[in-house]
């Protein structure tokens, strides 16, 4: 399997690290960004096959973040991470165009399972329509 | 609020009855008034009439025969008798010279060749021609009224004189009958009697009476002697010599009341009746009072619940929130330890190693699951209601402890009814509950216990009962167990305490019912009710 380029997002750099640790060692490249700003600018300078946002960060939060990526970089997916869990949120973010809604702390498993499918879609999707 | 309604209601009955009476009393007065007035205007006409036509007639008399037929006894006696005819009255009729000496006399008493000169009635009469007396003894020493009218002839005065019987007055007076209690009589300006009755009214002697002044026709007066309240009528006659007095005690109290028994009746029953009423009203009105209070007390109760879980939810949610950050780094730190020792076995203590690692993973997956746990209490009711089966929700709870269940050993009993509809609700909720009840269920029940399950419809919706017969809950726990945080269970972290009252909010959002019942010893059963249809 190709490695999986993978933006990871999150304010908590104690989180990404090893989370990133982890993911590069099944073979998905991962970038880390600590807020929305530098996420969008690292997105705009190289492409992914998904992103990996925590809904709740201080400057822009995750929800915000989705709907500048929906509109600027429509086919990336983006998995939404939080450790508040609503109904309304996942509600909100599925709307705003979420590939998936996970809590933490989440099991790896279901996150690289996640990613993968993630992946799988947007490969799916075809060239032309690419930004 | 009996006092209250009783006021309201015998006030108007007491006031009409004060009424009622006052007015019969006035009635009763005023009449009593009138007839007074009436009587003493009619007696007081009588005798000025019956006195009027006695002087006529002695005018009469003295005026159509001489001195000379007058001195003839038997001249006189015709004329006495002539005069008695009406009414009788005359005692005696007598000629008196100028020098007062009775020349003759037609009477019974021997009064003939008495000498009147010093009488003062005598000395009156020659002065003024005419003369009515009081009553007074005179020479005969028995009471007596005259008239007397002089004339002249031949240039000598003579006066003719009659004797009124004084019986005919208080005859007269008396006349036409009395009220009972009432009392009439004539009195002089001296205040003595002119008319007799029995034993009561003496002639001649003082009255006992107040002095009454001088007024024109008929004047009646509410007055008080010896202590009791009289009505006195009285009117003047013959100018200012003569006072008629009819006299009577105002009514006793006894005599105002109404008289007609059927007012009486209405006031008696009112006065049971009114009472009787008020209390029942009075009952009934605060026995509504009390049940509308408890009703708002329990309304009141069940809104500071609901506030209360709500304050907890979202303080629930902001720790849940804030916990799971560090959690979630702990698992991903944990888990690069376990990434980097991977398959490698060939390190010292490599297995301990693994196991730790293992049994920190354990830990953030316990503190995960309360977490979630947590978050779950704050949810609310989404927009996800579905058909939901609930017997086939509840047997795949129960798939989800088969494991612990088959580990125990303890027998799972049925009783499901068999037409349980579909209802229109959570499945995901409502599962959560069975869940929790189940795994309470599980905590309690001993090796080789039993768990009964049981299905049934009721009131619109269907009630599922998760009974076990464990230990029970004491009667003062019973009140507490919906209560957040409330836990008879060890501390050992695996019980939040939250588990019921979580059921309760769920319930409630369900619009379901949840209940316990427990006997200590026997066990315990958690009933829910679940609607139909999830209504808003």
């Amino acid at each position: 399997m190709a490695d999986l380029k993978v933006l990871l997002v999150d304010d908590e750099q104690e989180f990404l690290e090893p989370m990133a640790a982890r993911l590069t060692r099944r073979s998905i490249s991962c970038t880390t960004a600590q807020s929305g700003e530098e996420a969008l600018r690292l997105l705009s300078q190289e492409s992914f096959d998904c992103a990996v946002v925590d809904v709740r960060m201080p400057s822009m939060d995750g929800l915000e973040l989705l709907r500048k990526i929906r509109k600027s970089f429509s086919n990336l997916p983006v998995v939404l991470l939080t450790g508040h869990a609503s109904v309304e949120l996942g509600i909100q973010g599925m709307e705003l165009g979420a590939f998936e809604y996970l809590m933490k702390p989440v099991e790896l498993d279901e996150l690289l399972d996640a990613i993968r499918r993630a992946a799988q879609e947007s490969a799916l999707i075809p060239d032309f329509q690419r930004a | 609020m009996l006092l209250v309604l009783l006021c309201f209601g015998l006030v108007p009955l007491v006031l009409m009855g004060i009424a009622g009476f006052i007015a019969n009393r006035e009635a009763i007065q005023t009449r009593m008034r009138n007839v007074l007035e009436a009587m003493v205007k009619n007696r007081q006409a009588t005798i000025e009439l019956f006195l009027a036509e006695k002087m006529r007639q002695l005018e009469f008399a003295a005026f159509s025969h001489s001195v000379a037929q007058l001195s003839n006894p038997e001249v006189l006696e015709a004329l006495r008798t002539e005069m008695q005819r009406n009414r009788g009255a005359i005692v005696d009729l007598g000629l008196i010279d100028e020098g007062g000496v009775q020349i003759a006399y037609a009477g019974p008493y021997k009064l003939q060749n008495l000498n009147y000169s010093q009488e003062s009635w005598f000395q009156k009469v020659m002065v003024l021609g005419a003369y009515e007396s009081d009553i007074f003894l005179g020479k005969r020493h028995l009471p007596h009224m005259i008239m007397a009218i002089r004339n002249r002839e031949n240039g000598k005065d003579w006066i003719l004189r009659a004797t009124i019987d004084t019986d005919i007055l208080s005859a007269l007076v008396r006349e036409g009958g009395l009220e009972s209690g009432a009392d009439v009589f004539i009195l002089n300006r001296a205040g003595e009697y002119q008319t007799s009755y029995s034993d009561e009214h003496r002639l001649m002697e003082k009255a006992d009476a107040a002095p009454i002044p001088l007024h024109s026709g008929v004047r009646v007066l509410e007055v008080e002697r010896k202590g009791r309240r009289e009505f006195l009528a009285t009117g003047w006659l013959r100018g200012d010599s003569w006072v008629l007095v009819a006299r009577q005690r105002a009514p006793e109290l006894s005599a105002l009341l109404p008289g007609h028994p059927a007012v009486v009746w209405i006031f008696l029953i009112g006065l049971v009746f009114i009472p009787t009423l008020s209390y029942f009203i009075a009952r009934h009105r605060l026995s509504q009072f009390r049940s509308l209070e408890n009703e708002r007390a329990a309304l009141y109760e069940s809104v500071a619940q609901s506030q209360k879980m709500a304050a907890i939810g979202r303080l629930a949610a902001g720790v849940a929130h804030e916990i799971n950050n560090p959690l979630a780094i702990i698992q991903a730190q944990v888990g690069v330890l376990s990434d980097l020792v991977g398959g490698v076995s060939d390190f010292p203590h490599a297995d301990e190693f693994r196991d730790r690692i293992s049994k920190i993973e354990a830990q953030v997956d316990r503190g995960r699951k309360v977490t979630h746990r947590l978050l779950g209490f704050s949810r609310r009711v989404g927009p996800e209601l579905e058909p939901v089966d609930v017997i086939a929700a509840l047997e795949e709870t129960i798939g989800f402890v088969e494991k612990d269940l088959e580990a125990s050993r303890i027998r799972v009993v049925r009783d499901y009814a068999q037409d349980i509809p579909i209802i229109r609700s959570s499945l995901a909720q409502m599962q959560q509950v069975f869940l929790n009840l189940i795994n309470n269920a599980l905590d309690v029940i001993e090796e080789g216990g039993e768990l009964r399950l049981s299905a049934e419809n009721s009131d619109g919706g269907v009630t599922v009962r998760v009974a076990d017969n464990g230990p029970g809950i004491s009667e003062k726990d019973l009140d507490k167990i919906f209560e957040p945080f409330y836990s008879t269970k060890s501390g050992d972290g695996k019980h939040t305490g939250l588990g019921l009252p979580i059921c309760q909010e769920i319930m409630r959002n369900l619009k379901g019912r949840i209940g316990v019942d427990s006997t200590a010893g026997q066990g315990t059963v958690f009933s829910l009710w679940f609607p139909l249809e999830v209504q808003a």
